[in-house]
């Protein structure tokens, strides 16, 4: 098993004020479960926005790896690679 | 200062706060706070320095609760919301009531899905209630339409009303630590039996300091013309019971219909109760036309109150924490409505007025004199 890869995560305008207001974070993830969990223990008040009290992604949230949403991939197990970019998004269109 | 009406007002789209010196001439509104996210819940603590709270339940980021230590000119989160402990499998839906506690900083919370929680430190910190949270009937609690939630929380001494819909009323006489389904005579009309131990859509419930042991409920009536398994069941919507709650009895006699959602009582006349009869099916008055329903007599029977209220073609929804009443000497009632009005209704509700007539649909209204 290698290095364990360095992502970004791009953080939506709404949920800034809870990182310090930073727009994106960078951490060690080989999934996306992993970097969820590193949020947990590293930034636990945007991580309370993103995921409930079971440790699910919220219902009305949609996680994307690069231009996919891990609903079309393996979900929170979907692998990462290094220099991806995981975007956390409201489930929310026009309309 | 002079004193000032103060409302807090929940809307789908943020909190508002409105105010105006005591005549009542003119309200000024601030707001939205938290934009654009709904409040179904708002607290105005009068304990001390007054503070506002409301919940602000956003379907994407999950709950916050927001408090103002400046009477409204500015909101912030506290430092936590309600969450259920990772173990418990369950997840916080919305939050429903928030209501003082002991001392000057113990709140109460109350659920979706339909628990409690409380708070010792103004709302920063919160634990779970588990003699209600996890009751041997919590999972087998079912929603109703507005969601699996746990909506009012009356405090009584060593009592504790708690009101779920749809669970029913509960009890505790040992200051929350244990509760029991307490419905004798709380009825339900989507279940064969009548008269089940829980399981009852209960709307709201109220009482009085001045009347030991009385509450006044507004449940979910409505069926007065079932003529499925267990028939008819008329005038289970508007209760009243005279002994803590153990058993009720029905007050709906005089009503145009028992179906409604918020229930009110005066600040200093226990027997004066106020409800909003809705017609089940378009949840709006009967005839299409608004009008408040007071009884002077503790229920026994009923006035229309609808003067400067719509005379037709009208089709809100007053919400079950919608209306509220002032404590004044000669008390106001307000209410907000789905489609963004609220009305302040003069001298008790015989002279009603639209003070704002195009906020977001509203959910929530509470009012004090600070």
């Amino acid at each position: 098993m290698g290095p364990t890869p360095t992502i970004t995560i791009h953080v939506p305008g709404p949920l800034r004020p809870y990182c310090a207001g930073a727009s994106q974070i960078s951490l060690a993830a080989r999934t996306v479960r992993a970097a969820l969990e590193d949020l947990e223990r590293s930034q636990f008040d945007l991580y309370r926005n993103v995921c409930d009290e079971t440790g699910r992604v919220r219902r009305h949230l949609n996680v994307f790896v690069n231009a996919d949403n891990v609903r079309d991939l393996d979900g929170v197990e979907t692998t990462l690679t290094p220099g991806d970019v995981v975007t956390i998004l409201p489930a929310v269109s026009g309309g | 200062m002079a004193d000032r009406v103060v409302l807090t007002i929940g809307t789908k789209k943020g909190v508002f706060v409105a105010d105006a010196a005591t005549p009542r001439r003119s309200f000024g509104l601030r707001g939205p706070f938290g934009p654009g996210i709904p409040v179904y819940s708002t607290l105005i603590d009068m304990r001390g320095a007054p503070r506002l709270y409301a919940s602000s339940c956003n379907p994407f980021f999950g709950m916050k609760v927001l408090r103002s230590t400046n009477m409204g000119k500015s909101f912030e989160e506290t430092k936590s919301a309600p969450a259920f402990p990772k173990e418990d499998g369950r997840a916080l839906a919305n939050i429903w009531s928030l209501e003082p506690g002991s001392g000057k900083k113990e709140l109460w919370c109350g659920v979706e899905p339909a628990s409690l929680f409380r708070s010792t430190d103004g709302g920063d910190s919160w634990e779970m209630v588990p003699g209600i949270s996890n009751h041997e009937h919590a999972r087998k609690w079912q929603p109703g339409n507005g969601g699996l939630c746990l909506h009012t929380i009356i405090r009584d001494g060593s009592r504790v009303h708690l009101g779920i819909s749809t669970g029913g009323h509960y009890l505790s006489e040992d200051g929350g630590e244990t509760f029991r389904a307490s419905n004798q005579g709380v009825g339900a009309g989507f279940a064969p039996y009548p008269y089940p131990e829980f399981g009852q859509c209960v709307h709201k419930i109220v009482r009085h300091d001045d009347a030991p042991g009385r509450l006044y409920m507004q449940n979910h009536g409505g069926w007065a013309d079932w003529t499925g398994p267990g028939g008819p069941r008329p005038d289970i919507g508007v209760l009243r019971s005279d002994d803590y709650g153990r058993s009720w009895r029905s007050i709906a006699k005089g009503l145009p219909s028992d179906f409604g959602f918020p229930i009110v009582v005066h600040p200093r006349d226990a027997d004066t109760v106020y409800v909003m009869p809705l017609e089940p099916g378009t949840r709006s008055c009967p005839g299409a036309a608004p009008a408040v329903w007071r009884s002077e007599n503790g229920g026994d029977s009923w006035s229309r109150l609808a003067r400067g209220l719509p005379k037709k073609q009208t089709y809100f929804t007053v919400l079950r924490d919608a209306m509220d009443i002032d404590q004044l000497k000669a008390p106001a009632l307000y209410f907000g409505t789905t489609t963004g009005q609220l009305w302040i209704g003069r001298e008790g509700g015989e002279k009603w007025e639209c003070l704002f007539d195009s906020l977001p649909p509203i959910h929530n209204v509470k009012v004090a004199v600070v």
